[in-house]
């Protein structure tokens, strides 16, 4: 067949618009509600008020908040999981006994839904009937209040965050460090460099690429944390756990408030683009750097 | 062939007389009727329909599959499942204020069992108000709801405790007639060391907490000189919760927050009911299911001890007309009808409406209900004058003098001149979801209290607007019990 024999039309263009339609009209339907005023409870016939969501929004204490809450978890969380394991990897890379054991047990709360993972968590925080505050009482010290107050519940949210993602940085990482060619470090023993200058010498940098991408996919999923915090904490105390999909989920489905619902969206997904292009401007260099 | 003939008419009469034997053991008959009913979470509530549910299935055949959601996500799973018009559900259990949401998609009951003696057995306060819309009525009260108060009686019979009490505050250590005297007693018995502390309540952001809230604040708000202006004013529909009333009201909240457990700011009303239940606690407010456990000693540590009364009220109640507190000569009792009782309605969109009227019936009858209501964790709290009649009824968990307490709180309760209805309101969530929010910054010290209040009525009249001042002040008029306003 010709590149340019006119029927490929007849096989594309279907295959194209189906796409189109599944994944583009939502979008469009979706933007269009946030020009609107529109309730489904109680039902209000929708009315177009044009930027009026978005400003409302931006005036609106609750959603900055919810930015600042989502922007805590995500940023402290993907750090500590890229720290932790990327040296977890590194250890399991170097061949320890029982390697094996540690790689599938270290992999089995990446396994688990987010649902069960924030139950459990909710249970071992419970602050009556823990068992984290059991063991804390055993040294005579006081009940701390794990989900009680705004500080320590964010803490919570984000060390279950840490402990049921870090093996997917584990796992990412271990593949990147089996990948890397064995003779740089031959070289680099010949030249008596320590373990360390290897590390920041060679490891660091030939793993940046795949780091870059880790930290990437990692720092998009936890803006859209939602389910962990929903059932360890319901975005409170108040508002102080709320995330930007919680806020997004309480208008929509409590409050049914579409329009505003929708212009939350689009917001949400101009922040989490905006945080993604500067990470990449920023990385960029380094980037090229390897190539 | 004459024999094989007759051999099978002898069959087929066999199997025609069974077939129809069957059938007359089902009245009516719905074998083959499956009725799917959303429920909370269980047991409350949820138990409460699987048992209507296997007494439904005995008289008629039917079957009924009872599908449970958590508390938090009931309504919109319900409110999906109405405005999309499926049939997902040919029933649904529901909280009396969330019924001006969904009348437009539910079928009306029908006339028929709008009469007769189960029908009069309905307290009044649910027959002629709570089941009420616009004159129609859509759904059925299977439990009744009022706040009442809950005490341990070892402690407050103990003539020591009776006499540093009194030495203490100069008065007698008895069920408190004011939220002063309440506060006085949880103060009293505030022993961490001994395990016990003064008193539980919800505080917990989605567990229920507004209503106890709304259960102290209705002691201040509920004025009988101006009926029906406890949340908006009735002539203008503005916003009332942030007037001296509340903030007293909220003042004494956060200050019984302070007399609880530790972490009492965590609590939701099944920790409410633990704690009453294993001790912890000298007293507590809250719905009837607390006394039922408490007194059933296969779930309590108290069980013997569990003292029920009306709760506090005040000689002093704000007038949202003059601003100023109005005095009454005695201590009014206000007692508050927090969340009114689950109700059970059939949608429009339902394919087996006939059937699923039926099933609403059979569990709210006064056998079925009365069963349920005695049932420690049914979530079924009296609301037929059957069920708290019959004190024999309840001689299987309480004693006596047990039971002479818990059921003359609840006749009381409801019955009470000035008891304080619930807020109904389209759009309910909307106007709970800030009360929340607010109430949480206020008892974590983040806030003041007029502050919290001050940000909940600006909001509320924001919304009031939105959805329409004028249809909501008919919804809100409707829903007081107040005539409407030309």
């Amino acid at each position: 067949m010709m590149r340019n024999d006119p029927i490929k039309h007849v096989f594309i263009w279907p295959a194209v618009l189906v796409v189109l339609a599944i994944s583009i009209f939502p979008l469009i339907y979706s933007f269009t509600t946030s020009f609107l005023s529109y309730r489904l409870i109680p039902p209000i016939p929708p009315r177009v008020v044009w930027f009026g969501n978005y400003t409302t929004l931006l005036q609106e204490p609750r959603f900055w908040n919810a930015i600042l809450t989502t922007t805590l978890i995500a940023f402290i969380a993907v750090g500590l999981q890229y720290m932790i394991g990327f040296g977890v990897a590194l250890a399991l890379n170097a061949r320890v006994p029982g390697e094996r054991l540690f790689r599938v047990a270290l992999l089995l709360p990446m396994l688990l839904a987010p649902v069960a993972v924030a139950l459990v968590a909710r249970m071992i925080f419970n602050p009556t009937m823990g068992p984290l505050n059991q063991f804390l009482s055993m040294f005579g010290l006081a009940n701390l209040p794990f989900l009680t107050n705004g500080h320590w519940a964010l803490g919570c949210i984000i060390a279950v965050e840490i402990w049921q993602w870090t093996p997917f940085v584990i796992l990412m990482m271990l593949a990147g460090l089996q990948t890397l060619p064995e003779d740089v470090y031959e070289a680099a023993e010949l030249e008596n460099a320590s373990a360390w200058q290897q590390f920041w010498g060679i490891t660091f940098p030939m793993m940046l690429p795949i780091s870059a991408a880790v930290v990437f996919i990692r720092l998009i999923e936890s803006y859209k944390i939602m389910d962990t915090v929903f059932v360890m904490t319901g975005g409170g105390p108040g508002v102080d756990t709320e995330t930007l999909t919680l806020f997004a989920y309480q208008e929509g489905f409590k409050k049914f408030n579409l329009g505003y619902t929708s212009a939350l969206s689009f917001l949400f997904l101009i922040a989490i683009t905006i945080i993604g292009v500067t990470y990449l401007a920023l990385l960029r260099p380094h980037l090229e750097k390897r190539r | 062939m004459l024999r094989r003939t007759f051999l099978m008419l002898t069959t087929s009469l066999a199997m025609a007389c069974a077939a129809s034997q069957a059938n007359a053991a089902c009245s009516p008959d719905y074998s083959g009727v499956t009725l799917t009913v959303a429920s909370q979470t269980g047991p409350y509530i949820a138990s409460a329909l699987k048992l209507g549910a296997d007494e439904w299935s005995k008289k008629t055949c039917g079957k009924v599959n009872v599908v449970e959601f958590p508390w938090s996500e009931l309504y919109p799973k319900i409110a999906t499942s109405l405005t999309a018009s499926d049939a997902t559900f040919d029933l649904v259990s529901f909280a009396p204020a969330w019924l001006p949401d969904f009348v437009p998609y539910l079928s009306e009951m029908p006339k028929e069992m709008q009469s007769g003696k189960d029908w009069d057995d309905i307290e009044p306060a649910y027959r002629e108000r709570l089941m009420v819309w616009e004159g129609k009525i859509y759904s059925q009260s299977m439990d009744g709801d009022v706040h009442t108060y809950t005490y341990r009686t070892d402690l407050f019979s103990d003539p020591k405790e009776k006499d540093a009490f009194k030495a203490k505050y100069g008065y007698d250590l008895v069920p408190p007639k004011t939220w002063k005297q309440y506060l006085d007693i949880a103060e009293f018995f505030q022993r961490p060391d001994k395990g016990l502390w003064g008193t539980a309540e919800a505080f917990r952001r989605g567990g229920q907490q507004f209503w106890f809230f709304f259960s102290h604040a209705a002691a201040y708000t509920n004025n009988p000189n101006y009926p029906g202006a406890m949340f908006f004013d009735p002539e203008t529909m503005d916003a009332q919760i942030n007037n001296p009333g509340w903030v007293k009201g909220l003042e004494e909240y956060i200050r019984a927050s302070k007399l609880g457990p530790p972490n009492a700011l965590n609590f939701s009303f099944g920790e409410v009911n633990a704690a009453v239940a294993g001790g912890q606690v000298a007293e507590s407010i809250g719905w009837g299911d607390t006394g039922v456990i408490a007194a059933d000693p296969k779930q309590s540590k108290i069980s013997g001890k569990v003292g029920s009364a009306i709760l506090p009220g005040s000689d002093e109640i704000w007038n949202a007309k003059t601003k100023k507190w109005d005095k009454f000569e005695k201590i009014l009792p206000t007692p508050f009808m927090a969340f009114g009782g689950w109700q059970i309605a059939v949608p429009k969109a339902g394919k087996n409406q006939k059937a699923a009227w039926d099933f609403v019936k059979t569990l709210t009858s006064p056998e079925v209900s009365g069963q349920a209501a005695i049932t420690g964790g049914s979530g079924v709290n009296p609301y037929r004058k059957s069920h708290t009649a019959n004190l024999q009824l309840w001689s299987k968990n309480f004693s006596p003098e047990e039971a002479k307490e818990y059921l003359g709180a609840q006749a009381d309760s409801i019955n009470a001149k000035n008891v304080a209805l619930d807020m109904r309101l389209p759009g309910y969530f909307s106007y709970t979801e800030v009360v929340e929010i607010e109430l949480g910054k206020a008892l974590a010290g983040q806030t003041t209290p007029q502050a919290a209040l001050d940000t909940v009525a600006k909001e509320w009249n924001r919304l009031t607007d939105e959805f329409g001042r004028a249809k909501q002040l008919a919804a809100y008029r409707a829903a007081m019990g107040l005539p409407p306003k030309n």
